[in-house]
């Protein structure tokens, strides 16, 4: 792995050392290099510690610790995440994953029955929320359609807004109505930061309900919720803030909080509009929008009493969140750079570089995109026996690129071994190797 | 520390007695705390604990080779194991987190006209309820409720059945699909659920059982002869798996209804696609891969199973001790407490791991000042009355009894489990009187 003092990037005296150093708190395994921090995130030993007291604690006295301790715990959690994005309290819940949270949202909308109601999203959606929308129009009988913004990077800022207007007066000469538009802090492929301060502000002024999904942000960037003031947003915490999975925040400002009728699943919390029914659950919170989500089917939500923790862990022993966004982002930028150096590429970026204020970086493949598609399952492969690690690889604009998730526990020397590993692996396909061995499908 | 390669160590394989060794050996309980409540919750041995935290440790050793690619063999696996014990095929079976997040995906699966009916009897689980409420508020469908007041005959309960479809059906109105339990949740008495799925053929009504308690409490191998068109368990009670799992049963003839996942998720395809996949591919590829979610409780079906087969003596095994330690138990508590246990005359409902018993507790007669001088308890006070004394058990004893006021009486659950013994049952009744006593003498004393 190489000495961590020679290439960490120490922020100022006295303060944690982030890099190969901060390995040692978590549990990867010790030949594998974790470059996909994006996907499913990773939990540091001491926290895992903490889930395990808390599953622990539903062993020794299931009733006890679920319906009467647990909620306690529970809003402990919900006042530290409100904290940390500048929110209210009572209009942070947790779901178990961004996923869940975006569905719960539209799913909650009432369509009106003129058919004119629209779904704005971007081309760059991630997959499964594009499969909410398809859900939702497929079986909304006529009553709403989608509209899809296409992004094709690099863009400029300037450009996506242009295109957001441009959707908005299309769907206007078209007779239809948007309702909603769905939109990313960070999309998922391509990896890169999206304009969501200046959409939400938009979605504002033209009376459109703003659904940001931040699965990539709580951790990685800087959210204040006060000042961005969106309809709804989601985040997930076992990404980048370290929590254990599952475990991801909804937040509904009061304004909007009725009209989230019901949890997905529907709970013990649902309020029909005949009025209030049994709930045999004891400790109700005073907020019904809280309440709805305390209980929603039994779930391990050890993961969620975590979070008060993590927050903690984060402060101590790395140094607090301004200085963990700082480094991510700063060895996103600077390794992605030498990443590419090392390929002969560049990284996937605009002019004015705000697409890259993110912890993550895609790094063009020296690969045309004919060569790349049919080899990228096989490249993945082979990242995973040969190399000992794992890269996303994706097509993009007619380009094949690499996503790599910078983290507390990489450094420069990762980057740059990532960039030899996948010109080696680059060399392979151009020897058409893949093609001699069964695709496996993933 | 134990890899997914690696047999466990031949001593974890010896059978136990059942009771309190089974206990000592294999269950995580605090010491001070009698378990009598594992029908909410569940509770898992050790091995299973072990087993989870080993698959955890292998997804943070290497979270995309796990997740992506040792992680669905897994599953399979997994859904291999618990099929037969539906008697069903392995690619009729999908994992969810729990019943209710089934519940939702059948029902808000199945399409309504305006008018259409879901049936369903007033002991359905709350939360079921509320699901269909909230369907009632988003679509044309309305619910239809069959009262139901314990103890009932099985024969009174199917007459009750037909006598609704009827009136619904003389109304101009079709019902659509029934929902109906196997076990119910209170009072934790087996429902004739059996008889039910051929009278909605007999009528082609969608048949739902929600058999939160099912398998690994009641013997379900026939379940795909008697045949309905959707089964749901939970695996995190009485298959002793963590927190939290679940199956869905929709035989083949059926898969075709289910279009999406709740949530919708990566394996939806919009209709034209769909067509391009069989309907089973399409079916077990929606469930393969619902968002990210901690699924290893989903995997140690594989290893629950083990541990109830070799270590238990298999699931035979297991449910007669269950049931007859519940009817033993039950009795006992009865006879301490000088009440009765619930039954019906064909003696049917007790076919099950739960038992209840009535506490010595009256009601006070309506306006009875007399009544209260005698230490009866007033109607309108009768659900404090029943949550303080759940709530004493917790406080005051370390255990969990759940108490409700049913029916004009008081009326405790328990649940019977292979870590519990004859002494529990004792024990509890001992508790139980002593807080009945303490209730009849508060109501003494606030009328003094």
């Amino acid at each position: 792995m190489g000495s961590s003092n020679q290439s960490s990037i120490l922020l100022d005296r006295g303060s944690p050392v982030l890099g190969q150093r901060i390995l040692q708190h978590f549990d990867f395994d010790p030949k594998h290099r974790n470059f996909n921090h994006g996907s499913f995130g990773a939990s540091p030993r001491e926290i895992r510690k903490k889930l395990h007291y808390y599953q622990d604690l539903s062993e020794a006295r299931p009733d006890q610790f679920i319906r009467y301790e647990s909620p306690d715990i529970l809003n402990e959690s919900r006042e530290a995440l409100a904290k940390l994005v500048n929110a209210p309290t009572d209009t942070i819940v947790f779901v178990l994953n961004a996923t869940t949270g975006v569905n719960t949202v539209l799913s909650n909308i009432a369509w009106n029955d003129d058919g004119k109601d629209e779904i704005f999203y971007f081309s760059t959606i991630y997959g499964a929320c594009g499969k909410v929308l398809d859900f939702i129009v497929d079986s909304s009988l006529g009553r709403v359609s989608s509209r899809g913004i296409t992004i094709t990077y690099p863009r400029e800022d300037e450009e996506i807004v242009a295109s957001f207007k441009d959707a908005i007066a299309n769907s206007a000469k078209d007779g239809k109505r948007p309702r909603i538009c769905i939109f990313d802090t960070v999309s998922s492929l391509p990896a890169v930061r999206f304009p969501f301060e200046q959409i939400t502000k938009i979605c504002k002024e033209e009376g459109i309900l703003s659904l940001v999904d931040g699965a990539q942000g709580v951790g990685m960037i800087d959210l204040d919720l006060g000042a961005l003031d969106p309809d709804f947003f989601v985040s997930n915490c076992h990404k980048w803030l370290h929590v254990p999975r599952a475990c991801a925040v909804l937040y509904v400002p009061v304004r909007n909080q009725a009209m989230i009728r019901s949890t997905l699943p529907t709970s013990h919390g649902y309020i029909p509009k005949s009025g209030e029914r049994f709930n045999p659950l004891p400790k109700r919170h005073k907020s019904a929008f809280v309440n709805n989500f305390q209980f929603v089917g039994t779930l391990d939500t050890s993961p969620y009493l975590c979070v008060k923790d993590t927050i903690e862990w984060r402060d101590r022993v790395l140094g607090g969140e301004a200085k963990i966004t700082g480094y991510i982002q700063t060895l996103a930028r600077e390794g992605g750079k030498q990443a590419a150096q090392i390929l002969g590429t560049e990284v996937l970026d605009n002019k004015s570089g705000t697409m890259s204020q993110c912890a993550t970086t895609n790094v063009a493949l020296p690969l045309d995109p004919e060569e790349a598609s049919p080899a990228l399952d096989w490249m993945m492969e082979r990242m995973m026996e040969d190399y000992n690690t794992f890269i996303p690889l994706f097509i993009h604009n007619k380009r094949s690129w690499a996503r790599i998730s910078a983290q507390v526990y990489l450094e420069m020397q990762d980057f740059e071994w990532a960039g030899q590993m996948l010109l080696e692996l680059c060399g392979r396909v151009k020897t058409g190797e893949y093609k001699m061995s069964q695709a496996v499908v993933g | 520390m134990r890899t997914l390669h690696e047999e466990p160590p031949p001593a974890a394989r010896t059978m136990v007695r059942f009771g309190r060794e089974m206990r000592q050996a294999h269950f995580n309980f605090a010491p001070s705390y009698t378990p009598l409540n594992h029908g909410s919750f569940g509770a898992f041995p050790s091995c299973v604990r072990e087993y989870q935290r080993m698959l955890q440790r292998e997804t943070e050793a290497k979270p995309d080779t796990f997740i992506r690619f040792i992680y669905p063999r897994l599953l399979r696996e997994a859904r291999e194991a618990v099929a037969p014990l539906l008697g069903a095929e392995t690619d009729e079976v999908v994992f969810v987190p729990n019943a209710l997040t089934a519940i939702n995906t059948v029902l808000r699966n199945v399409t309504y006209q305006d008018g259409d009916i879901i049936l369903y009897f007033s002991t359905i689980y709350d939360a079921c309820l509320k699901t269909i409420e909230s369907l009632e508020e988003t679509t044309g469908v309305r619910g239809h409720c069959i009262e139901l007041t314990y103890p009932v005959e099985d024969d009174e309960i199917l007459d009750r059945f037909h006598t609704a479809i009827r009136e619904i059906q003389r109304k101009g109105k079709s019902v659509k699909l029934a929902m109906f339990d196997t076990v119910l949740t209170f009072p934790g008495v087996r429902f004739p659920w059996e008889s039910l799925v051929p009278i909605c053929k007999e009528y082609g009504i969608l048949s739902c059982i929600d058999g939160a308690h099912g398998i690994g409490h009641i013997d379900l191998s026939d379940l795909t002869r008697i045949g309905p068109d959707f089964f749901i368990s939970n695996c995190y009670k009485w298959l002793m798996v963590p927190r939290g799992c679940a199956v869905l049963y929709v035989p083949y003839r059926n898969q075709g209804l289910i279009r999406t996942t709740y949530p919708t998720a990566e394996g939806y395809q919009p209709v034209p696609h769909r067509e391009t996949l069989s309907q089973t591919s399409y079916f077990v590829g929606l469930f393969e891969k619902v968002s990210t979610i901690d699924t290893t409780p989903y995997i140690c079906v594989i290893e629950a199973l083990k541990f109830r087969n070799q270590v238990c003596g298999g699931e035979e095994c297991v449910r007669n001790y269950c049931i007859n330690m519940a009817k033993e138990g039950g009795e006992l508590m009865a006879t301490i407490m000088g009440t009765e246990v619930l039954e019906n005359k064909a003696r049917t409902l007790r076919d099950c791991c739960f038992t209840n018993v009535r506490l010595p507790l009256d009601v006070a007669p309506e306006g009875s000042q007399q009544g209260r001088r005698e230490g009866k308890i007033p109607a309108d006070e009768a659900k404090a009355v029943a949550d303080w004394i759940t709530i004493a058990t917790v406080n005051e004893f370390d255990t969990f009894i759940a108490t409700r006021y049913y029916a004009g009486a008081f009326w405790i659950r328990i649940s019977s489990q292979i870590y519990l013994e004859r002494a529990d049952f004792e024990w509890a009744a001992n508790v139980l009187l002593d807080l009945c006593s303490r209730v009849r003498k508060g109501i003494q004393s606030s009328y003094d």
